[in-house]
């Protein structure tokens, strides 16, 4: 079982390095938001500091979905998405091997953006990396758990690349707030005295939508 | 075909008088039982509606999840039937919970809307009303829009618990558990309890319509010719 959950990762990420299929356009799209709202920055700087948290992981939102939404869709362009649902495992565990792949594209995209952002609005990066670290680590997974499933319920309905990726937005809304607050409170430097309670609730998003996606992703992929 | 005798049609009458007395009973208790508020005056009767519409929106969420769980593991478009009528009830309640409160906030805040955790998580909810209808009407085959609704619905639900205890956890403008004076809480029980009644009857007929509308199409495919 663990031979092919490894396996279908280092096919996923071989495809990618290989293929170039969605990776690229997902950290050009974040760059080039981050470059307009860096445009439209010209705020002082504690005004800049209150913004710069909801930017950031609205950009790593909006930038990362363009890959997630494309984490069936090789497979299926392809002609072997049967193929794939007849390896011999569990449609949790490829929900898990798939979800950890976008987590991974997505932590490559917050790297991207994180020095970005912080370049563009003036602040000091290195006071801040090892919280800015915590707060991807906690933020990524719930955000990939729920775009790896509704990727996965567009494929089984048959409507790829369909409006469902907008449902995504809401349903993960309470992750990309926890973090622009937990990135709004490193920045003005109260990371340790508020942010607990910010990052618990990361952390309990990130455990409650990977276990719902691995239960319900079998009922998201059948057709 | 079910055939509906008299007496069938005789207790729902009889329960449709019942429950139109006590919608009559809330509306009459808001408005004048009720004593009025020292600082807000008559806005605060807002409270008799928005209270009850927003409990709904979050118990419509929830049988919206116990509905597509039984759909998933029965697979009887029964459940998808509840579902639906349960998602366009809770985005309606939904809806007015956030026109209610914004008129409530005019009032007492001085402005039409906050972005307090409270009226977020209740904005949040209402997108997820929005997305699994949205997403629903856009599929044909009915199986389909069922596993499709159930899944997001189950997740939906998953935002429930931050909805109910945003106040609680992140400070903001909106009240938690204000005191209030007896008659007044009593009122707002009675009216919570006629909104409950009267949205269970109305899940219940417009699950009835859509079934109704499901046999239509189906009798309509037969009789076409080929």
């Amino acid at each position: 079982m663990l031979a092919q959950f490894w396996w279908i990762i280092q096919k996923d990420l071989m495809s990618e390095l290989r293929g170039r299929r969605s990776w690229p356009a997902m950290l050009v799209l974040g760059i080039v938001v981050a470059l307009v709202f860096g445009l439209q920055m010209d705020l002082l700087p504690q005004q800049r500091q209150q913004v710069l948290g909801g930017l950031l992981w609205l950009a790593v939102f909006f930038a990362g979905m363009t890959a997630v939404d494309r984490s069936f869709a090789a497979e299926h362009e392809d002609g072997c998405w049967q193929g794939m649902k007849l390896l011999p495992v569990g449609p949790g565990t490829l929900f898990l091997a798939k979800w950890l792949v976008n987590t991974i594209a997505l932590l490559a995209l917050s790297a991207v953006l994180i020095p970005l952002f912080f370049v563009l609005g003036e602040q000091p990066l290195w006071r801040h990396a090892g919280e800015l670290a915590q707060i991807a680590v906690l933020a990524c997974p719930g955000l990939a758990a729920v775009g790896t499933l509704v990727s996965a319920l567009a494929i089984g309905s048959g409507r790829g690349g369909s409006p469902l990726v907008l449902v995504v937005l809401p349903l993960v809304i309470p992750v990309v707030l926890a973090a622009a607050e937990c990135t709004r409170l490193a920045v003005q430097g109260e990371f340790t005295d508020s942010s607990g309670r910010w990052l618990q609730m990361l952390a309990a998003f990130a455990v409650i939508f990977t276990t719902a996606g691995t239960l319900l992703f079998e009922f998201a992929i059948e057709d | 075909m079910r055939r509906i005798s008299v007496g069938t049609t005789c207790v729902a009458l009889v329960w449709q008088l019942l429950l139109a007395g006590l919608l009559a009973g809330a509306v009459l208790c808001a408005c004048w039982v009720a004593p009025t508020e020292a600082t807000m005056g008559h806005a605060q009767r807002i409270v008799y509606l928005h209270v009850p519409v927003a409990w709904l929106g979050l118990l419509a969420m929830l049988v919206m999840a116990v509905c597509g769980a039984s759909y998933l593991c029965t697979r009887r478009l029964l459940w998808d039937q509840w579902f639906q009528a349960a998602a366009e009830s809770g985005w309606l309640c939904t809806s007015l919970t956030l026109v209610t409160g914004s008129l409530w906030a005019h009032e007492a805040w001085g402005t039409w809307w906050e972005w307090d955790p409270r009226l977020t998580s209740a904005f949040v909810m209402w997108c997820i009303f929005c997305g699994v209808l949205l997403v629903r009407s856009g599929l044909d085959d009915p199986h389909r829009a069922a596993r499709a609704g159930a899944v997001l619905g189950i997740l939906g639900a998953l935002d429930v618990p931050l909805v109910v205890m945003a106040t609680r956890w992140f400070r903001g403008l909106h009240p938690v558990a204000p005191q209030m004076d007896p008659v007044m809480r009593w009122t707002l029980l009675f009216c919570g309890l006629a909104f409950t009644l009267f949205f269970g009857w109305v899940v219940h007929h417009r699950r009835q319509q859509i079934a109704l509308e499901q046999l239509a199409m189906r009798l309509q495919l037969q009789t076409e010719p080929e």
